[in-house]
């Protein structure tokens, strides 16, 4: 930390249970994520920073708002009858799975209250599983029980907010959040991820940008394969900037996925390091200008673990600086 | 994959005697741009498009309304006298990739589809044409499309099926592209999966070219405008 920068005061939840969610043999989505988010972290001297914030389980109810009840009576009844894979075959589970899940919206949750309280001002929320594919009633892509869409659900019914703003940075695009929100013109959806031609999971093109209500409350920049930093900045400065002074969000929700590196091989996004800072305190200076800087940024995807620790450690380094 | 199994089956008629005015009422009411022609026993005679109405009416008559003075004028004509008569048909049993080679000669938006006995049985439309093929593609589910570059002997097909299968990832579609180089395939596979990076690393020790997404194209044919 440089002297002399002030800084703000940044939450970060984190929880060696996280990795008792098992996904077994060949799986990208592994335990390993997020000891290498924890290690870049903490190498970087950032650690004493932040204000640690263990996990708790949900209440079901707050899970409700955003997916079925019968939905979540399945997934549990799959983790207790030793299910290995529930709804796609990507979605490979362990018995400790339900819990698990239940403990990163429980953390998200509590990390919202929190920022809402005041008592910190931002936070990263290094959980899994992840969230953003999930669907109402359909697991995918790694993906159980949509943190983001439930949070942003959270703070409607509990805080009352008006309007709340997903800007998903993960590669792929978030088709759980943007469906459950599409008709929703208080929660404004923005993605920038790999052209759906030729990426998971085929949805996201640039012209689906909501439904009925909630038209022009979504927003989708699709990048192609080989695109970096120069199409980000241009799409990022195009699309989501002035979306948001338009739709001035009083919570900013990220669902950051750091698979957007040239060097992650889950896509054929070029973004660097660099680029993924540049976009962070894009995303940072729109918290600032509209929503006071409640930003809440909740982790996705992102598999290349030598790179994890620089992204992570640069990613909340962007929170913790005023 | 039939024209019967594609077609829209319940299909709004005119008959060559309906008035024009009628006729465009019809089309607007039902969101549709083609009106097969008929007479007794269903038996076609001819299709009417609304482009074949615009042609028919003054221009000032078709913007506005019903009420225009050259109303009357323009209700006398009829369907009967600018419908194409005896239009190219397809049959239930033709297949959809025949309609598909046909409406790109033919140049035309939509096949009546009739009976051997000449009577109307249905429309296939660019739009049903379209949605087979989406289906085809399987790009409604979720899933990631791989493009590997396999040279043209027998089995290579089925040593990438077989990676692919070992993976445990279920296939939505493949589509083989012969107009690529020469001794050369373009192989697509559809997969449906999030997971796909394993299996290109698999598929590139096998010796297959992964090919740059930017270097796809699924049609190297010549076009034919």
């Amino acid at each position: 930390m440089h002297s002399g920068v002030a800084m703000k005061s940044t939450g970060f939840l984190y929880d060696e249970r996280f990795f008792n969610h098992v996904t077994g043999p060949y799986h990208p989505e592994v335990p390993e994520r997020l000891t290498a988010i924890y290690q870049g972290i903490e190498q970087k001297g950032l650690l004493e920073h932040l204000t640690i914030i263990p996990a708790q389980p949900a209440d079901r109810m707050w899970i409700e708002l955003v997916h079925d009840k019968a939905y979540v009576d399945r997934f549990e009844a799959a983790c207790r009858n030793g299910q290995s894979t529930f709804d796609s075959p990507d979605n490979q589970m362990g018995p400790e799975t339900f819990p698990t899940a239940l403990l990163a919206v429980g953390g998200v949750l509590d990390t919202v209250d929190r920022i809402i309280a005041g008592e910190i001002d931002n936070a990263f929320c290094a959980v899994r599983p992840p969230g953003h594919h999930a669907e109402r009633s359909k697991a995918m892509g790694f993906c159980y029980f949509n943190n983001a869409a439930i949070a942003a659900a959270y703070l409607q019914t509990k805080w009352f907010l008006q309007r709340v703003a997903i800007i998903d940075i993960d590669v792929h695009h978030g088709n759980g959040t943007q469906h459950i929100f599409e008709e929703d013109d208080t929660v404004f959806y923005y993605s920038i991820h790999q052209h759906p031609s030729f990426a998971y999971p085929g949805t996201g093109r640039a012209f689906e940008s909501g439904e009925k209500r909630g038209l022009g409350y979504t927003c989708n920049s699709t990048v192609l394969p080989g695109q970096g930093d120069a199409f980000y900045q241009e799409a990022i400065a195009r699309d989501l900037v002035s979306a948001m002074q338009r739709f001035r969000p009083e919570f900013i929700i990220v669902s950051v996925g750091f698979d957007a590196h040239v060097d992650d091989d889950m896509s054929d996004v070029a973004l660097s390091t660099e680029g993924y800072s540049w976009v962070m305190e894009q995303i940072v200076d729109l918290g600032m200008r509209f929503a006071d800087g409640k930003v809440l940024s909740i982790l996705e995807g992102g598999y290349d673990l030598p790179r994890l620790p620089e992204l992570a450690a640069n990613h909340v380094q962007t929170l913790l600086n005023d | 994959m039939f024209v019967s199994k594609s077609m829209t089956a319940k299909v709004i008629t005119v008959r060559p005697e309906t008035s024009i005015i009628e006729a465009r009422a019809l089309m607007k009411e039902h969101h549709i741009r083609h009106l097969p022609v008929v007479e007794e026993g269903a038996v076609l005679v001819g299709i009417i498009t609304d482009r074949d109405i615009r042609s028919a009416l003054p221009a000032a008559f078709y913007a506005k309304s019903d009420t225009h003075p050259e109303a009357g004028e323009a209700a006398a004509i009829k369907v009967g006298d600018i419908m194409t008569a005896n239009p190219h048909t397809v049959s239930p049993e033709d297949t959809i990739e025949d309609a598909l080679l046909q409406i790109q000669t033919m140049r035309v938006g939509a096949f009546p589809v009739v009976d051997r006995k000449g009577r109307l049985q249905g429309l296939i439309s660019v739009r049903d044409l379209l949605r087979a093929f989406i289906n085809v593609l399987g790009i409604e589910e979720p899933g990631t499309l791989l493009g590997i570059l396999v040279e043209e002997k027998l089995g290579q097909m089925k040593i990438i099926v077989d990676a692919i299968t070992e993976e445990n990832i279920s296939f939505g579609s493949i589509l083989v592209s012969r107009h690529w180089e020469s001794n050369m395939r373009a192989v697509f596979p559809y997969l449906l999966t999030n997971n796909v990076s394993r299996v290109k690393k698999k598929l590139a020790g096998l010796g297959f070219t992964i090919l740059d997404p930017m270097e796809w194209t699924m049609d190297r044919l010549p076009r034919h405008d």
